[in-house]
């Protein structure tokens, strides 16, 4: 093809379609950003006191009850959740979610059965978390947990 | 892609069309403001859709999702305020093009419905202005919407009728809102949209009308340029133009934001938008009855007046000059409205203009929350005054109340401040300069919101009921020494009770949360530092007591007397009825424990602990020893010389009883026998009282035998005070002192000792009962004859007081 030379019109025509261009994006980004961004944002976690570790008892999930404020946009609310606490003999703890992997019920500790019970659809977890059986995909999940001064602090 | 579309919908060979039109030769500059002002709608959409993302059209969430946009939200000002700029900027944009088209002519036949049309969009626009300017449901927008909403309420006949319809009832409220809402983001734009399709369909179904051409000689102007990209080019300028001036507006400015809508609040005065303060002062010209002219009437019939341009002015010329009766009458409206604006403008209260001093005071304003009791015009709390109100204030007052709030009033609950000093100048200056100019500031988003009960009228007086019914309930939103923030100056009724420390453990234990809502947990530990009564106390405050019950001191009160602020003896039975200490533990604890009640003795094998009988007075009375020392004697008392002295004579000491007593104090002995008990030997009550030094003159006079008991008389503590000679040994003592004695002769022992007589008369004084009879065997003991036996036994024994002649008072001489 013949290279076109740059007449008026085509300066013209690459200055209106550059301006088009440039107003667009100056109020178009901003504008996207201000959508989409929020999406990717994490949400704030925050650590919680639970108790003294001696209080809890080896090899016993012991249920407890964290109720804590969290943002909502521009709303706090106050949100429960339950979780597991498991402390082993070896003094090891884990804090585990009472949440069912497979379609978020509550699951509860069968004392009888020494299992983790969901109602829903028969899953059964055992004392760590793992699976025996029942639809659950994937073991429970645990919460981050630390021990400081002799006290146990999750993360939510 | 494009072919695929344009065989589908043939709309990308229209849009080449659309944008290759001719255009006359003589549209330029003037025309570009169309589509300026389609630009600056298009910008609104945008910005305004984005919102849509998070703001919520309720009275409680709408504030707070304003903010959170302004706040939270990437850009969140910045597109707010884009928002708030073009909506400010279309307004005089259309009027712009809007005159313009008036001045071109542009609405003559046939393009009356391009005009017509347009006119509807002004119409929306100022609907879409209206409806906007609630959403934020600050006060402004609020106040402003009842404002309008009573204007509305005006129009005769109709009036209420529409004002009902807009407010969704009877009262401004939620429904309000969201009707404001849903006209704002829908059924404006619907009709935005449509009448901007039919206006623009119009210009290029009927072509641009050349400038100051007859109707009907459109024809003979050439066609000579296109709309792409001849007259875009003038488009983009104007465009690139407007952009940075839109830009630089909301970078600069941001959208404002004034404290969140309180319908209470009648001291709020809402100000009207620059460019409706032409009608504000059109109504100022009608008295209050005929306001609805001036508010409804004149404005409708403006409005009319505007549509029906085309129809009024039927004269084929174009050119201004050739219809100066249209163009006169329209500048003369125009320059009306003009001036009206800005005598409007005129009348508004002046802007806040602080120096930086003020504006650091009026940021410490904020930080320290005082419009949380103070409002400024309106705004804030309504428990202290309104700072806008009042005056002029002095500094040096200001200052004063700042630092001292209880001086000027005493039943004040305004907190004193000892700010630094820079930021207590900025303060009273920022408070000094408000005035009935001057607008509550901008206050961050204190979450959560307030509830109604906040903003009752006494709230500051039933708070308390709420509190002690529940006082978790305020936890929700106030840490718990939010309470300080006030009760600092005024404690709670409880705690002005003169025994408060005593009984507010039985609060305390009956509910542990009221105090919550003042005092931090550790605020307890001030007092009860050694006294955590955790289970580690338990264990340990048996030693701690006896360790430091005494010696540990929390300014004037001992340990022991802290517990005794709270417990009585008893609280110990509770624990100890039964239970025993450690120490009791000892398996022959009953046959030491003499040695416990002992003052420094370490030889407890339970601890090293100084135990003394103090520490059996925590949980034994004084009674208890006598369970088992009635008749059962203590070890100390079965040592040989308890009770006596030794053998009399020299070398004999102090009784047992007596040495122990002087160890270890009588209180030793107070543990088993009252003071009387000694009193059964010793004639008197033991030890000495105070001051009998001076007082045993009479005791020993009285019965000195009683002093002989104890007291040797050649004891060091007589001989300190009877070395010098008494007052009764005259000069003629000698002679007089057998008639003087009172007391035998026993008060002469003190000092002479048990035989003071003897040292002089080599025999006991006075005589005994019998001498009489028996003096006559002293004289066996001499040599020689009677006679001389007589003689030798006077010069030894009786010369000292009795001449030979003395005798004959019996013996005749030469009769024995």
């Amino acid at each position: 093809m013949a290279t076109t030379e740059w007449t008026r019109r085509r300066w013209l025509d690459w200055f209106v379609k550059a301006a088009a261009f440039l107003v667009t994006a100056l109020f178009g980004l901003p504008t996207l950003a201000f959508v989409v961004l929020p999406a990717f944002r994490r949400s704030r976690t925050q650590w919680l006191k639970v108790g003294r570790l001696d209080e809890f008892r080896p090899n016993e999930p012991t249920a407890i009850t964290l109720t804590f404020q969290r943002r909502d946009g521009w709303v706090i609310r106050t949100v429960r959740r339950t979780v597991y606490v498991v402390v082993k003999p070896d003094g090891s703890v884990k804090v585990l979610s009472n949440i069912c992997t497979h379609a978020n019920c509550a699951v509860r500790w069968e004392h009888q059965k020494r299992a983790f019970f969901c109602p829903c659809h028969d899953g059964y977890f055992d004392l760590n978390g793992k699976v025996i059986s029942g639809p659950p995909p994937r073991p429970l999940d645990e919460l981050p947990h630390r021990l400081q001064g002799g006290f146990l602090f999750v993360r939510v | 892609m494009l072919n695929w579309l344009e065989r589908e919908t043939g709309l990308v060979s229209a849009w080449q069309r659309f944008w290759a039109q001719p255009l006359p030769a003589t549209v330029g500059w003037g025309h570009i403001f169309g589509a300026l002002t389609l630009l600056c709608l298009a910008i609104l959409f945008v910005t305004g859709g984005a919102m849509m993302f998070y703001y919520s059209p309720t009275p409680d969430q709408a504030y707070p999702s304003v903010q959170y946009m302004e706040r939270f939200l990437p850009f969140g000002k910045f597109i707010r305020a884009l928002h708030y700029w073009a909506a400010r900027l279309i307004v005089p944009l259309i009027i712009i093009h809007l005159v313009r088209a008036f001045l071109w002519g542009a609405y003559k036949k046939p393009r009356q419905m391009i005009w017509v049309t347009g006119v509807l969009l002004l119409l929306c626009v100022i609907g879409f202005g209206l409806t906007g300017y609630a959403l934020p449901w600050d006060q402004k927008a609020y106040w402003g919407t009842a404002v309008r909403l009573k204007i509305a309420e005006g129009i005769p006949f109709i009036g209420h009728a529409i004002a009902n319809f807009l407010k969704g009832g009877e009262q401004i409220g939620a429904v309000t809102l969201m009707r404001f809402y849903v006209l704002h983001v829908f059924v404006l734009p619907i009709l935005t949209f449509l009448l901007v399709a039919w206006h623009i369909r119009q210009v290029h179904h009927l072509g641009v009308a050349p400038a100051w051409v007859r109707v009907g000689d459109e024809g003979a102007v050439p066609k000579t340029q296109r709309l792409h990209p001849d007259h875009t080019f003038r488009i983009a300028i104007g465009a690139i133009i407007f952009t940075a001036l839109l830009l630089w507006f909301a970078a600069r400015y941001p959208a404002p934001l004034e404290p969140r809508a309180n319908p209470l609040d009648t001291a709020y005065k809402p100000h009207p938008d620059f460019y409706v303060l032409w009608l504000h002062e059109l109504l100022k010209l009608f008295p209050p009855d005929w306001e609805f002219v001036g508010s409804f009437v004149l404005p409708t019939v403006l409005v009319l007046l505007l549509i029906a341009v085309p129809f009024l002015d039927r004269s084929p010329e174009r050119h201004p000059l050739q219809r100066l009766p249209a163009i006169t009458t329209g500048l003369t409206v125009l320059f009306a409205i003009i001036v009206l604006n800005i005598k409007g403008m005129e009348a508004l209260p002046k802007p806040e203009n602080l120096s930086p001093l003020e504006r650091r005071g009026r940021e410490l304003f904020v930080e320290l929350r005082c419009y949380s009791c103070h409002g400024i015009n309106g705004g804030g709390g309504p428990i202290g005054p309104d700072l806008g109100l009042g005056g002029k204030r002095d500094p040096k007052k200001v200052e004063a109340i700042l630092r001292n709030p209880g001086a000027f009033n005493a039943h004040t609950v305004m907190p004193a401040y000892n700010l630094p000093p820079d930021d207590m100048k900025a303060l009273v200056a920022y408070i000094v300069s408000l005035g009935p100019h001057s607008r509550m500031p901008p206050i961050p988003p204190v979450e959560p919101e307030k509830p109604p009960s906040h903003f009752e009228d006494n709230w500051l007086i039933t708070h308390k009921f709420e509190v002690r019914k529940d006082p978790q309930s305020c936890q929700s939103c106030h840490k718990p020494f939010f309470c300080q923030a006030c009760h600092q100056q005024r404690r709670p009724s409880s705690h002005l009770r003169p025994d408060w420390l005593k009984f507010h453990f039985g609060n305390a234990a009956d509910e542990l949360r009221t105090c919550d809502t003042c005092h931090t947990p550790d605020y307890c530990a001030d007092c009860h530092r050694l006294t955590r009564h955790d289970t580690a106390w338990l264990r340990q405050h048996g030693a701690t007591l006896t360790k430091f019950g005494e010696t540990k001191r929390f300014g004037a009160t001992t340990l022991h007397q802290l517990c005794y602020q709270c417990h009585t003896r008893q609280s110990c039975d509770e624990c100890h009825q039964g239970a025993l200490p450690e120490s009791h533990k000892v398996p022959d604890f009953l046959q030491r424990h003499g040695e416990l009640a002992k003052s420094g003795d370490k030889t407890m094998a339970t601890a090293n602990r100084q135990a003394n009988a103090q520490t059996c007075a925590t949980c034994h009375t004084q009674a208890f020893c006598t369970n088992c020392h009635m008749g059962a004697k203590p070890k100390s008392h079965e040592q040989p010389n308890f009770v006596a002295q030794g053998i009399r004579g020299a070398g004999r000491g102090k009784s047992g009883h007596a040495l122990e007593a002087l160890r270890k104090g009588v209180q030793s002995c107070a543990t088993c026998h009252e003071q009387k008990f000694c009193a059964n030997c010793h004639g008197m009550p033991m030890p000495h009282p105070q001051g009998f030094v001076r007082t045993h003159i009479q005791e020993a006079r009285r019965n000195l035998a009683l002093c002989q008991r104890c007291h040797d008389w050649g004891e060091q503590s007589c001989r300190q005070c009877h070395a010098k000679r008494p007052p009764s040994h005259t000069a003629d003592f000698r002679e007089t002192h057998p008639q003087r004695l009172a007391d035998g002769g026993a008060s002469c022992q003190v000092c002479h000792g048990r035989n003071a007589c003897a040292d002089c008369h080599r025999l006991p004084m006075p005589h005994p009962d019998n001498f009489l009879h028996a003096h006559g065997e002293l004289a066996k003991g001499q040599q020689g004859n009677e006679r001389q036996r007589v003689q030798n036994l006077h010069r030894q024994l009786c010369a000292h007081c009795h001449t030979i002649a003395y005798c004959r008072k019996c013996h005749l001489l030469g009769n024995p």
